[in-house]
């Protein structure tokens, strides 16, 4: 045996990932033939669906957002259906619209934000959704329902809601900026950290010189990609899959984030605060949409139902606190869970007060002037 | 059929070349051919592709633009041109730092005792099990402004009672080359040491015999023998640090932009798949080209067979 230590290393290395390997099917099989009561791997009891919906397929392919889905809740349809749940995820719209118009993709349910859905309606990647195999659509706050990117939500059922304003750290950051433009200061300089997300920086910029955040006038957005320049080189950091890691590392100290972010990292540490800028927040709601070549509708209209039941979709205001528009999810949670309730709705962070709602601005589709914002982004990230 | 097939060699060889043939034209051919069409077309603003025959893309990425802020003919705006001159250089970078590190452990491995060199070359490769991206968000927390790096710089400073501001850094240029030369060093060490340890040790005797001392026996002899192996190390190196984008989005805060960075970028947040295709044909040429005057100078590093 002296004088082998690389193949008693091997031997170790390959038991352990055999052993690894046998626990990895032992779960899946679980998972297909479990019976009798529900329970994820955290313990969680899954309610039953209600209604149960006739499934046939055994699959569902999702394509959604980063961080933004409660493990139980994914788990629990899995057992309670039956069905394979695949899931891909991306963060940023832009990217989830250019991977699904080229086409080739196996997805049933997209995710995109409000100002996506026309351009995918328009680009025919969608497919209406029949109403009445939407039973719980009642669930949804009135408020959140029939807005102007789909009158009527033919083609669109809401999911969560939010706003993107100005997180900072206030142990870390003597003068705390109340408005956008304060943000180009230059003491925040290499201690930015914003969202990659094109329309809501831009609009944002708009903003801060007084246009219309949706504008398609071509001088305006020149002045913008300028403003913007001035900007860039002071973010320490683009990230939209998880901005408060680095909020909560101390790596950066503010800059614009959107709500759930905000709210966790606020949980972590109370300094980290998040502030409604004097031009107003930007406003946003992302809603599930069918694909047009969707192989598994059945179970796409199953999954809907299932998490918009308020026994499940509580769920999310304990794992991914966002602005929650679904009322029966709040009632349950009222009744249930007084502590994820108060939490949530005492947060000015997922509860926005109102006159913040008010100032606030919603980005929209701007149709032919799409490739102006898209050159601006790509431009001003690459020029340092 | 089968009895002509035995006799003829060329058929054989047809027939053995078939499949990676077949993969090679229907992967890579095809493939580079839509590429090469798709960059003469024209975006649509909803993100298509409109068919076309036009250099506005390559003409753009040159950074020539007709369509200036001031309103003159023609403008020339740096910006792409600068992306690609960032890229080369980091590559080049990269690639001398790798090779000053490479070198040295590989020559170590090669000139240790035969019984050793399996477990050192193991530890070698042991990295690469780990998926790539969870080695780069590894470094995320070795150089973040509270990671592990700057605990163990305070804490020593703290002994000898000095003042310690941490160190910024994570998200920077520099966070970028420490990274590329961690992610690449097992593809210079590997052919670098293969080379070496095909050197005679018969040939060192000579060298002491004919009165070379260590430095003239490491440049007159060991360096030449192994070029093979850096030249293979080079290209093994050089080529992907070129075309990678997930280190500079990771580690550089997607701040630092390189040539992977914007071909992603075309083709996910700008939604201009043409755009992207003469960028992704550019990279290629340029890579081309720097291999090409770089194997001309040194041959082709042979030792890729063998890495």
């Amino acid at each position: 045996m002296k004088g082998k230590p690389l193949f008693n290393l091997l031997g170790v290395l390959v038991v352990l990932s055999l052993a690894l390997a046998a626990c990895g099917g032992g779960k899946a099989t679980e998972a297909a033939v479990s019976d009798g009561p529900k329970v994820t791997s955290s313990g969680f009891a899954c309610p039953e669906p209600n209604p149960r919906m006739e499934v046939t397929s055994t699959e569902l392919n999702i394509f959604v957002w980063t961080e933004y889905f409660p493990q139980d809740m994914l788990d629990c349809f899995e057992l309670v259906y039956g069905i394979k749940l695949n899931r891909d995820e991306y963060s940023s719209n832009e990217e989830m619209y250019a991977k699904v118009s080229a086409g080739g993709t196996a997805y049933d349910l997209a995710q995109p934000t409000d100002y996506i859905v026309p351009l995918m309606i328009r680009t025919g990647l969608l497919q209406e959704f029949d109403h009445s195999k939407l039973p719980l659509l009642g669930n949804i706050d009135p408020n959140w329902m029939d807005q102007s990117f789909d009158p009527g939500n033919k083609y669109s059922v809401p999911y969560l809601a939010g706003t993107d304003a100005i997180v900072v750290n206030t142990e870390a950051v003597e003068n705390v900026p109340t408005s956008w433009s304060d943000l180009w200061k230059p003491e925040y300089a290499g201690r930015l950290v914003f969202i990659d997300d094109s329309r809501a920086v831009i609009g944002m910029t708009l903003v801060t010189l007084g246009y219309d955040p949706n504008t398609t006038n071509e001088a305006e957005l020149e002045e913008a990609k300028a403003k913007l320049a001035e900007l860039v080189p002071n973010v320490k950091l683009f990230d939209s899959d998880s901005p408060k890691t680095a909020l909560i590392a101390g790596d950066v100290d503010l800059g614009m984030v959107w709500t759930g972010e905000a709210f966790t990292a606020n949980q972590e540490n109370p300094a980290i605060q998040y502030i409604y800028p004097e031009e107003g927040p930007v406003l946003w709601q992302d809603n599930w949409v069918m694909l047009k070549d969707a192989s598994h509708a059945d179970a796409a209209y199953a999954w809907i139902n299932y998490i918009m039941q308020g026994e499940v979709f509580w769920l999310t205001i304990r794992d991914f606190q966002y602005t929650n528009p679904n009322i029966a999810a709040l009632e349950y949670a009222k009744a249930n869970q007084p502590e994820v309730y108060s939490a949530y709705f005492d947060s000015p962070i997922t509860n926005p007060p109102a006159e913040a709602v008010a100032k606030g601005f919603g980005i929209e589709d701007v149709g032919e002037a799409t490739p102006l914002y898209d050159n601006i982004w790509v431009e001003i990230k690459g020029g340092n | 059929m089968l009895q002509r097939l035995r006799e003829s060699k060329s058929m054989q060889g047809t027939f053995l070349a078939l499949p990676t043939t077949l993969w090679l034209f229907v992967l890579l051919i095809i493939p580079l051919f839509l590429t090469l069409i798709v960059s003469f077309g024209q975006r649509s603003p909803d993100g298509g592709v409109i068919f076309s025959f036009s250099l506005d893309n390559y003409i753009r990425l040159l950074g020539y633009s007709t369509d200036c802020p001031g309103g003159q003919a023609s403008c020339f705006d740096p910006l792409y041109v600068n992306i690609l001159w960032r890229s080369l250089t980091l590559a080049f970078n990269t690639t001398a730092v790798v090779i000053l590190l490479a070198y040295p452990l590989a020559y170590f491995i090669a000139r240790a005792h035969p019984k050793r060199r399996n477990l050192f070359l193991f530890m070698v490769l042991i990295p690469l099990w780990t998926n790539f991206v969870i080695r780069v968000y590894a470094w995320m927390m070795l150089l973040r402004k509270e990671g592990a790096i700057n605990i163990v710089i305070g804490w020593v400073a703290g002994l000898f009672g000095i003042e310690f501001t941490p160190l910024e850094m994570l998200y920077t240029p520099g966070a970028v080359l420490v990274g590329m030369v961690y992610e690449f060093l097992p593809f210079m060490i590997l052919p670098i040491y293969t080379s070496l340890e095909k050197i005679d040790n018969s040939l060192y005797e000579a060298a002491a015999d004919l009165g070379a001392n260590a430095v003239k026996t490491l440049l007159r002899v060991t360096l030449p023998l192994s070029m093979p192996g850096v030249v293979a190390g080079t290209i093994l190196v050089f080529i992907p640090v070129m075309g990678t984008f997930i280190v500079s989005d990771i580690l550089g805060g997607r701040q630092v932009i390189l040539v992977g960075n914007l071909i992603q970028r075309q083709f996910l947040d700008a939604r201009d798949p043409t755009f992207g295709s003469a960028a992704s044909l550019i990279l290629m040429v340029m890579t081309l080209i720097v291999t090409y005057f770089y194997t001309r100078k040194f041959g082709f590093g042979e030792e890729i067979v063998a890495a």
